[in-house]
């Protein structure tokens, strides 16, 4: 028998693997590159969520310009923590760069609450609602998963048609190794940081139509997007793409029969067994 | 000669400056006599702006007021403020800081229930005496037999069982139902504060014979909440009673609009429902017609309801309040309750400890607590205090404590329930204006 609301639970787990899609793009691209991974990443997200309500509700700047300047914005403030934080690092333990972007996250978040408070803030628009039947579909989800697809074919062909997408790809692979071929690293590194910071500000956007934005936002976000890139496998953006909607339609389906929480247990069961079955990811090789 | 003379006349002269001196300092040093108290709130982290951040105004234009009157009975009060992070083990480090190295005489305070719960065990293990102000959860007492921990609040259960009693009273009237044909849905944070909460709420629905269609807890930090929707929407409840903090509240009401949820009614059940102008901040005018459940708000109290001296107590709070936040739309209930609360620390606790019981030691004050006997009125919450003796399921709880039901209607806030106190019947059924309004 048709079941309309298991319908839209499977639409609302494909608009939230979207989200986290979207999510889980820029972070697999600064793993895959550059080989640190970015504890701080949803904490970027928060500031450019935080830099789109004072523009669009304080400043009053359209929303389209502010979404630009947002994703400026925290692209420059990935070339930064590049520069300041994780260059230093490069050649050192993981551990020891695990910690300093972690001291990034806990940085982020106190100077958000000393600047901005630790009211909850949203811009307070409110997209139109596709209604099909008893269906009700949320445009703002619908526009992240759109925006998710564009942005992960736009850094794909970026990735597999330009000079420096091709470089990107050719470290990812070998970081001794390039600059023996004469590849300028460091600059790399700080185009992969921007384009990184640039889709955490593009999910910015996005997320702040959706969620309040406060200090400890990252929080919710943060601890699931790891969870989706290492089962996607760390660096593997197609993998973290594909894992988002795996994880999401499991939180989602499942949360419908069950308790809401059994939806993530569920998913965090799935990941576990995941682990050991293919260790480096959803779409990876055996070995 | 003359010389010896003259050296006697300045030794004694010098004597009697010293004696006066001395004589002068004495009531100097007899003022400054203090108690150190320990004051944990969440000040960062989601349970601040949820919340917590208001209750630390209250207690702090409390302590602020005594302090400049003078003290309490020669002791003056000395604050150390500590952030509880909005994190039950931060909670529980910073308990155990100010007892060890800060050497506190108590503890104030304590906003959310899932750092209440254990802190309060740590606490009495130390001895010392603990104040609760806020926190609501029945398990932070129920059968721990606490014997230093003292809560003037109404607790957890009694929240959920106001909601329930009142639909039951108006089910067949403005239903036009039995109860056991009404329809609710129970929806809660999975803490200890939206578990007891919900606890109430199904021994309530159990009494008055309401139908519960759904029972279902998720977590404050959920990224979404959409399946809950589709659930709901599959229920259809007439009424959804929720009990949340504040981020994961305007999550809810943002996709249940997306969603097409419509209900008749919605009553919160505290915490992010207690404050209105951050309410309407996050959902707009979406929020009119809800219902809440928590302490009457200090300024919704009939000033003949309550000792007269309270009254420009109230008249006090609400103008350090709206000085201090100036953008308030309406006057937070949490203020009112943390003021209250300290307030009758301050002028019935404190006073007796140190009167009767010759100090300030955890020992005195548990006495002095102990013996509280504030009939109704007594408090600017308008209910009186007395505590359940330590044999007691519940010791150290407040017996004469209750929760009204509030209703949020343009911008205004009106008791509803109880019957006693109401100042307007519910509108229990939405308006057509209403997103959420059952068509």
């Amino acid at each position: 028998m048709f079941d309309i609301y298991l319908l839209e639970a499977a639409i609302n787990g494909i608009l939230l693997g979207g989200v986290l899609a979207l999510l889980a793009l820029g972070l697999n691209l600064i793993f895959g590159v550059i080989d640190v991974v970015w504890i701080c990443y949803a904490e970027l997200i928060m500031m450019g969520m935080y830099g789109m309500f004072y523009m669009v509700s304080v400043f009053h700047v359209p929303f389209l310009i502010a979404a630009l300047l947002t994703i400026v914005l925290v692209a420059a403030m990935g070339v930064v923590l590049h520069l300041l934080v994780i260059a230093p690092l490069l050649n050192a333990a993981p551990i020891n760069q695990l910690l300093a972007t972690g001291g990034v996250l806990a940085f982020l978040q106190a100077l958000a609450t000393v600047m901005f408070g630790i009211d909850f803030r949203n811009l307070g628009i409110r997209l139109p609602v596709i209604e099909v039947s008893d269906m009700y579909i949320s445009y703002a989800r619908l526009l992240a998963f759109g925006t998710a697809l564009a942005a992960m074919v736009a850094v794909y062909l970026f990735l597999s048609r330009t000079y420096t997408g091709t470089a990107i790809r050719a470290i990812a692979q070998d970081r001794q190794i390039m600059p023996l071929m004469g590849v300028d690293t460091r600059r790399i590194y700080l185009v992969t940081s921007a384009i990184g910071g640039g889709l955490a500000g593009l999910a910015a956007c996005l997320l702040v139509l959706q969620y309040d934005v406060h200090p400890f936002i990252g929080l919710t976000f943060g601890p699931i997007t790891f969870m989706i890139c290492v089962l996607g496998g760390l660096g593997n953006m197609i993998g973290g793409f594909v894992a988002a909607f795996v994880f999401a339609e499991i939180i989602s389906v499942a949360g419908l029969y069950m308790d809401l929480e059994w939806g993530y247990v569920f998913a965090f069961v799935f990941f576990i067994v995941m682990m050991f079955i293919r260790p480096r990811g959803l779409l990876a090789r055996r070995q | 000669m003359v010389r010896r003379r003259l050296a006697r006349m300045v030794a004694a002269m010098a004597l009697i400056a010293v004696a006066s001196v001395v004589a002068l300092a004495a009531p100097a040093i007899a003022q400054e006599k203090k108690i150190k108290i320990g004051v944990v709130y969440d000040l960062t982290g989601p349970f601040a702006g949820g919340g917590s951040d208001l209750h630390y105004l209250g207690a702090k234009i409390i302590i602020d007021y005594i302090n400049a009157h003078g003290g309490v009975e020669g002791y003056m009060i000395d604050p150390v403020y500590a952030d509880a992070q909005s994190k039950p083990d931060v909670a529980i480090n910073e308990a155990v800081r100010l007892i060890e190295q800060e050497k506190v005489d108590m503890l104030l305070g304590f906003y959310a229930s899932a750092e209440c719960v254990p802190t309060a065990a740590r606490i009495e293990q130390f001895k010392k005496f603990m104040w609760i102000t806020t926190c609501i959860a029945a398990p932070v007492l129920e059968n721990r037999h606490l014997k230093y921990v003292f809560r003037p609040q109404p607790y957890g259960t009694q929240w959920g069982l106001a909601s329930t009693e009142m639909l039951t009273y108006y089910s067949k009237e403005v239903f036009g139902k039995d109860p056991k044909d009404l329809k609710v849905a129970i929806i809660h944070e999975d803490g200890a504060y939206g578990t007891d909460v919900a606890r109430g709420n199904v021994e309530g629905a159990a009494k008055g014979g309401l139908q519960v269609v759904l029972n279902e807890g998720y977590s404050v930090t959920s990224p979404d909440l959409s399946s809950l929707v589709t659930k709901l929407k599959r229920a259809r409840p007439d009424v959804i009673l929720h009990t949340g903090y504040n981020p994961d509240i305007s999550l809810f009401l943002r996709q249940a609009r997306e969603g097409g949820l419509r209900f008749q009614a919605l009553i919160g059940h505290g915490a992010g429902y207690t404050d209105y102008t951050k309410l309407k901040a996050a959902s707009g005018t979406d929020v009119n017609y809800f219902m809440d459940v928590d302490p009457i708000s200090i300024w919704e109290v009939k000033p003949d309801a309550i000792q007269p001296e309270l009254r420009p107590i109230v008249q006090m709070v609400g103008d350090a309040y709206m000085k201090a936040r100036p953008d308030t739309v309406l006057k937070s209930a949490h203020v009112g309750m943390a003021a209250s609360n300290t307030w009758l620390f301050m002028t019935k606790v404190l006073p007796r400890a140190i009167k009767v019981y010759g100090g300030v030691d955890a020992e005195a004050l548990r006495k002095a607590a102990t013996d509280l006997d504030v009939p109704d009125g007594g408090t600017m919450l308008g209910f009186g205090v007395k505590f359940e003796p330590e044999e007691s399921v519940m010791s150290g709880q407040n017996n004469r404590a209750y929760p009204v039901v509030i209703q949020y209607i343009d911008d205004k806030s009106y008791v509803v329930w109880p019957k006693a106190l109401q100042q307007r019947p519910p509108l229990l059924k939405l308006p057509d204006s209403s997103p959420y309004a059952a068509k």
